[in-house]
């Protein structure tokens, strides 16, 4: 297991939002994460990556216990994450947004003064735009990011995750709003890199599309995991009765 | 001769103003980090001139007196008459006073950047203009520390020239820092560390999840910027002879509210533009100012003509705010070499 919680909880002025959540993420795999809107999935996102504090339980990465570490410190251990609501840094553009993820010597004032990050920056951009062709928005590369359709802006999000050395990728919602050509051409390259070293956490709705790339689905309910498995757990009656009550 | 004398001040004013609207611009512009305390970077280069290289002065020639105010006026008389037959003295002594002041600047500039750890935007605002005013509350009302309302001279380091060129001798050396200061940043800001930073202006929560250590950002811009802005103290302590033009109750509009209205006129993160917003406020301000008793009598001001300045730049703020928030040039995005080549390698395929 690449990413395990124990007992995960959030609460916000009484709502259990997250109530003991134990979730392990298998390596190099796809594991998904459903549940009706509101049941927890983003609390959760948000409190294994530093952005809320978990007000009970733990999470280990690697071993290695990483519960509330700030944002920046929880990408460093190689865990990189998309908003369900795109964050991009909307007055640059879309390939300086691919390049923020880097960890680009020219960021400190004495190497920027020298010029000491011009070769990194070259292999960076390369890099970037094949990401962006093959995301289809590279004709967008020069473009100042808040120009983008609501689309384009998650396939920015998914474009930056890749631009990363993270080992783990959590995704939140990922392909609301991708056409399923594309969305299935996504999943199909998420397949690939799994083959080559990453994990990936996905949360997702279009369980049309996705369930079939799943390697291992968690079903979460008012806070609560309440079923785990392979694909065949959404039939479960809990599951069904969780989404039909939704 | 009055021409003479306009045309000097609107070029020394611009070389001081667009040190300091620089320095603001790497901090607001790029950064989006509201220093509504940028008084104080220049306080500190005050400081440093007539507080602490006075007194190693003072103390080197064992001066007498009863206040600082006092003993530094004696002290300038006798550093002057070594500089006037010792160039280099002088411009010894501009250089350390210079490099001193980028030191403590820097320092301070670090420090006071500390509350922005748990403070959002507007409260960071606040709390920054906040500790400006008390230090210059301090350094105003306590005499001892830098003459207080009395002021402390500080040497002419380039008493060396004849009286009468003296203020172009200044104008010239400003002038030179103006634009080694904006060479220097040009360099450092074309580059990922001003992507960095215009990536914290646009969304710093968002930021840290592209591993960025955002409080360390800060605390280091604030350390670079503020050594810059403290040079700029330093420089017009120097010219002004005594430390009182800084150290007085005007500051937060001359040293702070004056750099913001030039930043947004010119345009956030786009240095040239920023030199063109102080170039064109500095042409209005020294002409109001050099014509106010002209303008008095032909608008029959029913109110004492010196607030005239302070109503139009009031209002300049908002108009610019309002209608042209970009400013007079428009931001651009950094092409760094390999960007370009990557543009001009894709566009002739287009
Ligand atoms: N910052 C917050 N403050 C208060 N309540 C929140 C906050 N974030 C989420 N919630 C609540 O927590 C519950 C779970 O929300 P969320 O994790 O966004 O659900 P999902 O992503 O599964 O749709 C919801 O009831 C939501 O209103
Ligand atoms: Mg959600």
């Amino acid at each position: 297991m690449i990413l395990q919680t124990f007992n995960l909880s959030k609460f916000f002025e009484g709502l259990r939002a997250l109530d003991g959540v134990s979730i392990s993420v298998p390596r190099e795999a796809l594991t998904l994460i459903i549940g009706p809107n509101g049941s927890g999935k983003t609390t959760f996102i948000n409190t294994i990556t530093g952005f809320y504090r978990a007000d009970e339980g733990r999470v280990e990465y690697e071993g290695r216990d990483i519960t509330n570490l700030p944002p920046h410190r929880v990408f460093r251990e190689g865990i990189v994450r998309t908003f369900q609501i795109p964050r991009p840094f909307k007055k640059l553009t879309v390939l300086e947004n691919m390049l923020m993820p880097l960890n680009n010597p020219g960021e400190h004032i004495r190497n920027a003064f020298v010029k000491k990050w011009v070769d990194f920056e070259s292999e960076s951009v390369e890099k970037a735009y094949d990401i962006l062709e093959f995301l289809n928005i590279s004709h967008l590369t020069f473009e100042k990011s808040e120009t983008l359709s609501g689309g384009q802006l998650r396939l920015l999000e998914i474009g930056k995750a890749l631009m990363t050395d993270a080992k783990l990728i959590v995704m939140d919602e990922p392909l609301a709003g991708v056409a399923p050509a594309l969305a299935h051409e996504i999943l199909r390259k998420i397949k690939e890199l799994c083959e080559t070293g990453k994990t990936f956490l996905i949360v997702e709705h279009r369980l049309d599309i996705i369930l079939d790339y799943a390697d291992r689905v968690y079903v979460m309910g008012n806070g609560k995991v309440i079923a785990e498995g392979g694909k065949e757990v959404i039939e479960k009656p809990e599951v069904v009765e969780v989404y039909l009550g939704a | 001769m009055a021409f003479e004398a306009l045309i000097s001040s609107i070029l020394l004013w611009f070389g001081i103003y667009s040190i300091l609207s620089l320095s603001l611009n790497v901090e607001y512009g790029y950064g989006g980090i509201p220093n509504f305390g940028k008084a104080l970077a220049v306080l500190v280069g005050a400081f440093t001139a007539g507080a602490v290289v006075n007194r190693i002065l003072i103390a080197m020639y064992s001066i007498e007196g009863t206040t600082i105010t006092q003993r530094s006026g004696f002290m300038k008389s006798t550093v002057d008459s070594i500089i006037a037959s010792n160039p280099a003295y002088g411009i010894g002594l501009l250089v350390f006073t210079l490099l001193l002041a980028g030191l403590i600047g820097a320092v301070i500039g670090a420090l006071y950047i500390l509350p922005s750890a748990k403070l959002e935007s507007d409260y960071l605002a606040i709390t920054l203009l906040a500790i400006a005013e008390i230090m210059f509350m301090i350094s105003y009302y306590n005499t001892d520390l830098i003459g207080g309302y009395y002021g402390a001279p500080v040497p002419d380091v380039l008493a060396f020239i004849p009286g009468e060129l003296r203020e172009w001798a200044f104008v010239a050396l400003i002038l030179f820092f103006t634009l080694l200061t904006y060479l220097f940043l040009e360099r450092t800001l074309n580059s990922p560390y001003g992507r960095l930073l215009r990536a914290m202006r646009e969304d710093a929560v968002a930021l840290q999840f592209s591993g960025k250590d955002i409080m360390w950002v800060r605390i280091k811009t604030l350390a670079f910027s503020s050594a810059i802005a403290s040079m700029t103290g330093v420089l017009y302590s120097f010219y002004a002879g005594n430390v009182v033009g800084i150290v007085n109750l005007f500051a937060r509009v001359n040293w702070t509210f004056f750099p913001f209205l030039m930043v947004l006129l010119g345009g956030m993160s786009n240095n040239r533009g920023v030199l063109a917003g102080v170039f064109s406020f500095v042409v209005i301000w020294r002409l109001l100012d050099g014509y106010k008793h002209e303008i008095a009598d032909l608008l029959n001001l029913p109110f004492d003509v010196n607030w005239l300045q302070y109503i139009i730049f009031g209002a300049l703020m908002i108009a610019i705010l309002y209608y042209k928030p970009e400013g007079l040039v428009k931001e651009k995005p950094i092409e760094t070499e390999p960007i370009k080549e990557l543009k001009s390698k894709h566009s002739e395929k287009a």
